[in-house]
């Protein structure tokens, strides 16, 4: 199990079946965890899907969601949206990309809205900073309307990982190591517990 | 070749003569009359239709007013895909002119993406183009490229220049000749059916032992109903621009003078139509 990380660790990149493989490696934990992502199949490839990961501070019901304080909703109100994450294998990037979406009482979220609570993180200033990190794209499996973060700067925030990592011996879950980085931008909570135990092949505790 | 200079001018030129018809559900002050445009195939629906938005605008109040977005018998249009891929999905079987329903609400949400300003077709396009250079040399061309040249691809576009949009995408046609080629091809296949979109994978345009690729060599590993067996009757074609490329014909070839200013190859398989 070991070689295919370290395979894909030498050329920086990452493949269909290493992806395949990290994946699954994640979701064994996500079970512990339970933390709602599951293993979707469309046709022959392959999504990765999370359906609400955080709690709404004043409603613990089982149902997650985020809550965002949402200029377009009335009187500047909070309100609570139920957030849907997938992880989808580029093979034109060779990386995994995050796409979500995100509801409230039938009301989609918007572009804006989304800016509006990414743009501090990111400390993008212009719109075409902002348009060129986060848009609205269609779901490369489904064919639906998702906001996506462009792959296409990921290689670059990898790279100095993968290698440490190589450097030092080490084997790395290149999914869960990227998620780790580009969740927290989107509100979504990667619990520590992932971390533990990051060796596909190590037994179980 | 100077011919296949022709062909990257006829490509850019092609057109849809269209006709555009307020959906029976928008409420007006008076009859909304039709109004017709020649659509570029190689542009995108929002990028084109002030003039279709001014001229509805005009008979309606202004609360009855939300995004505005078009519908051809009963399907959403995704103004993402470039024109010509909608009509030759789509309208292809329908007579001329095109025949598109435009609404101003019940935005269909889950279908379509927003397009409030040419900015978002702006940032769709070029993460289209970067996408492409990815696939073809590593991102190393649209990487070397300046911000003005970026910008240079768009304006190209936006404003129908040809000279101006060719003086930097040829850059990012190249290749050197010891690769024979791109490192893959951009390619998406649509089909009207089917509940993934469009087909997308890595296809190099040599074979391990360098032979040339074709588009039925394409065809055969991606979508291999569309290539009918011998005494087969053919039941689908298989469109680009609006033509049915011989399958002989090498995918490097279709990659550099038929792909769309979003430097993707966009092949349309489609029905044979039955009359």
């Amino acid at each position: 199990c070991l070689d295919i990380f370290s395979a894909e660790m030498s050329c920086l990149h990452l493949d269909e079946d290493s992806f395949f493989e990290c994946c699954q490696h994640l979701l064994k934990k996500s079970e512990e965890l339970r933390d709602g992502w599951s293993w979707e199949t469309v046709q022959v490839r392959l999504r990765m899907q999370c359906k609400c990961t955080h709690v709404c501070k004043d409603d613990d019901a089982d149902e997650g969601a985020v809550e965002i304080n949402c200029p377009a909703a009335e009187g500047g109100s909070h309100l609570c949206f139920q957030f849907e994450f997938h992880v989808v294998f580029s093979s034109s990037y060779r990386t995994p990309v995050l796409y979500f979406r995100a509801f409230s009482l039938g009301k989609s979220l918007s572009l804006e809205d989304v800016w509006s609570f990414i743009q501090p993180k990111l400390r993008l200033t212009s719109q075409d900073a902002l348009l060129n990190t986060i848009t609205q794209q269609e779901h490369p499996l489904l064919g639906q309307a998702f906001f996506m973060l462009h792959p296409c700067k990921t290689q670059d925030f990898m790279r100095p990982v993968l290698q440490t990592a190589q450097q030092e011996n080490r084997a790395v879950n290149y999914v869960l190591t990227w998620l780790s980085v580009v969740a927290p931008l989107v509100g979504l909570d990667v619990p520590l517990e992932y971390c533990s135990d990051l060796r596909p092949g190590s037994k179980p505790d | 070749m100077a011919d296949d200079k022709d062909v990257l001018r006829d490509v850019w030129y092609g057109r849809i003569p269209a006709c555009f018809t307020l959906h029976q559900d928008e409420v007006t002050e008076r009859e909304a009359e039709p109004y017709y445009l020649l659509l570029p195939r190689v542009s995108y629906l929002t990028l084109v239709t002030d003039k279709v938005k001014k001229h509805f605008l005009k008979v309606m109040r202004a609360e009855d007013v939300e995004e505005m977005w078009f519908e051809y018998e009963g399907t959403p249009l995704k103004w993402h895909y470039p024109i010509g891929v909608l009509f030759d999905l789509h309208g292809s079987n329908s007579i001329l002119p095109w025949s598109i329903t435009v609404h101003f609400k019940n935005f269909p949400e889950r279908d379509l993406l927003h397009c409030l300003s040419n900015s978002v077709i702006e940032a769709h396009f070029m993460s289209s183009i970067k996408e492409a250079d990815a696939l073809k040399h590593k991102s190393q061309v649209v990487n070397d490229m300046q911000k003005k040249d970026h910008k240079q691809l768009w304006m190209g576009l936006q404003n129908d220049k040809f000279d101006q949009f060719w003086a930097i995408n040829r850059k990012l046609m190249e290749y050197s000749t010891e690769d024979g080629g791109f490192r893959y091809i951009p390619f998406r296949i649509y089909q009207t059916t089917g509940e993934r979109p469009f087909i997308q994978k890595l296809f190099r345009p040599l074979s391990a032992e360098g032979a040339v690729h074709t588009l039925g060599d394409l065809l055969r590993e991606m979508y291999p109903a569309a290539v009918p067996q011998e005494g087969e009757e053919k039941r689908l074609l298989v469109v680009i621009h609006g033509i049915e490329p011989l399958l002989e014909t090498p995918v490097q070839w279709l990659s550099e003078h038929l792909s769309h200013p979003d430097n993707f190859l966009h092949i349309c398989v489609v029905p044979t139509p039955s009359d």
